[in-house]
């Protein structure tokens, strides 16, 4: 399988060590976000946005992301939704002065790369609430929707087609910084990329 | 005479900027990758947001820098890297204690030093209390305003989590490795709104009337 990409935003964080030190199926490589213009995405198996990314430059770059996708790339989408970079993508809502039930993180559907993990592990972590996510995103009509927030038809993960590609979409905190060490979630997602491209 | 805030384009800078809660409060937004020179006439106070990518700012140093030499304000927020291209600057990362809060006989290691500095009256220091990422070494002449000890283990003598610095360049710097915007911007941290909600107007205050308060 081809590398993974994930942008780099010019600082270290935790969140960037944890993804390219797992152990995944292919490596992942680092660039920073702005040398965009300058890669060709048909090179990777899969494109990581970080919470941290310049989404406003992303959507100035939405034309080649689409691309990239319609022709059967993945990307793995973290954050809040504020700039239109993604197709199909809309909005997010905030819930003001929530409280716990409302950032609750409820499981909708089962996937391999959450297999095994309790969202109540991904609701808490050491007894806060939040990391995790916080608002809830408009998912395409098709996506499937493996998390919600509070209520079940507050999307928080979803997966959603485009054309012969797939977004996946956390709308919290980085994916791939959840899961612990035993269930990391980076080589869970790494071999899900890797299965969909044997069904293609 | 006006404040200017650089936007870094990410969604909590565009949620801390663009929002209905500060935006009125800012005469110029300026996206980052953007920033010239030209972009900061008339500007007197210049707001550099945590967690701008710090490839943009190296790029773009000799405009800062320069605003700060024609003596006007420069604040610049943390993990932004700043000693890599602001003067005077030295920090060194230590590992960040997310969880220090969750003790409740825990107390916090910061420590307000200068509670006379005009800041205060409009930042609680309590506001300005939450994990911080790494430590800041002033320049000598420098005035510190908050500060944390040695790290208990012993991986750095302790430092600055806040400082004013109106010796190394004409103007005057603000430097402090908190992060409010990010905080507030995900709608995570309320310490860090109510930091926002002193900081802000009295940033515009300082903007609009440059002569009062020792600027």
């Amino acid at each position: 399988m081809k590398p993974g990409l994930a942008f780099s935003f010019g600082y270290d964080d935790g969140s960037l060590h944890a993804l390219t030190s797992a152990r995944t199926e292919a490596e992942v490589l680092l660039r920073d976000v702005y040398s965009l213009p300058e890669i060709d995405l048909d090179d990777f198996s899969v494109l990581f946005v970080s919470m941290h990314s310049d989404q406003r430059f992303l959507a100035s770059r939405a034309p080649q992301i689409e691309e990239y996708l319609a022709g059967g790339g993945v990307v793995v989408a973290n954050g809040h939704y504020a700039y239109p970079y993604l197709p199909r993508m809309a909005g997010f809502h905030t819930i003001d002065n929530y409280r716990l039930s409302d950032i609750t993180v409820l499981r909708v559907a089962e996937h391999p790369i959450w297999h095994g993990i309790d969202p109540h592990d991904l609701t808490f972590r050491r007894g806060v609430s939040g990391f995790y996510g916080r608002v809830w995103h408009d998912a395409p009509a098709d996506a499937q929707i493996i998390h919600a927030l509070g209520k079940p038809d507050l999307p928080l993960d979803f997966i959603y087609p485009v054309r012969r590609g797939r977004v996946l979409f956390h709308g919290g905190n980085d994916l791939w910084s959840f899961g612990g060490d035993d269930k990391q979630l980076a080589p869970r997602i790494m071999q899900w990329v890797a299965e969909g491209r044997d069904v293609q | 005479m006006s404040l200017a805030i650089l936007d870094g384009g990410t969604f909590y800078h565009h949620a801390a900027i663009h929002g209905g809660r500060y935006r009125e409060l800012f005469d110029k937004t300026i996206y980052a990758p953007e920033l010239t020179t030209e972009a900061l006439a008339g500007v007197t106070f210049l707001i550099v947001p945590d967690r701008i990518n710090p490839n943009v700012l190296r790029a773009r140093r000799d405009v800062l820098i320069d605003f700060a030499k024609a003596g006007h304000t420069l604040v610049v927020f943390g993990e932004n890297r700043a000693d890599t291209w602001l003067p005077g600057v030295t920090w060194a990362a230590r590992p960040t204690n997310f969880w220090w809060w969750l003790d409740k006989d825990a107390r916090p290691p910061n420590r307000l030093l200068a509670p006379d500095h005009e800041l205060f009256q409009a930042v609680p220091f309590e506001n300005t209390i939450w994990h911080f990422h790494g430590v800041l070494t002033p320049p000598a002449g420098a005035r510190v305003l908050i500060d944390v000890p040695a790290d208990p283990e012993g991986r750095d003598s302790g430092g600055a989590l806040l400082y004013e610095d109106r010796v190394t360049l004409p103007g005057r710097m603000l430097v402090s490795t908190l992060d409010p915007f990010y905080h507030h911007g995900s709608n995570f941290m309320p310490a860090a709104t109510k930091l926002l909600d002193g900081f802000l107007p009295w940033a515009r205050e300082k903007a609009l009337r440059p002569g009062r308060g020792g600027i």
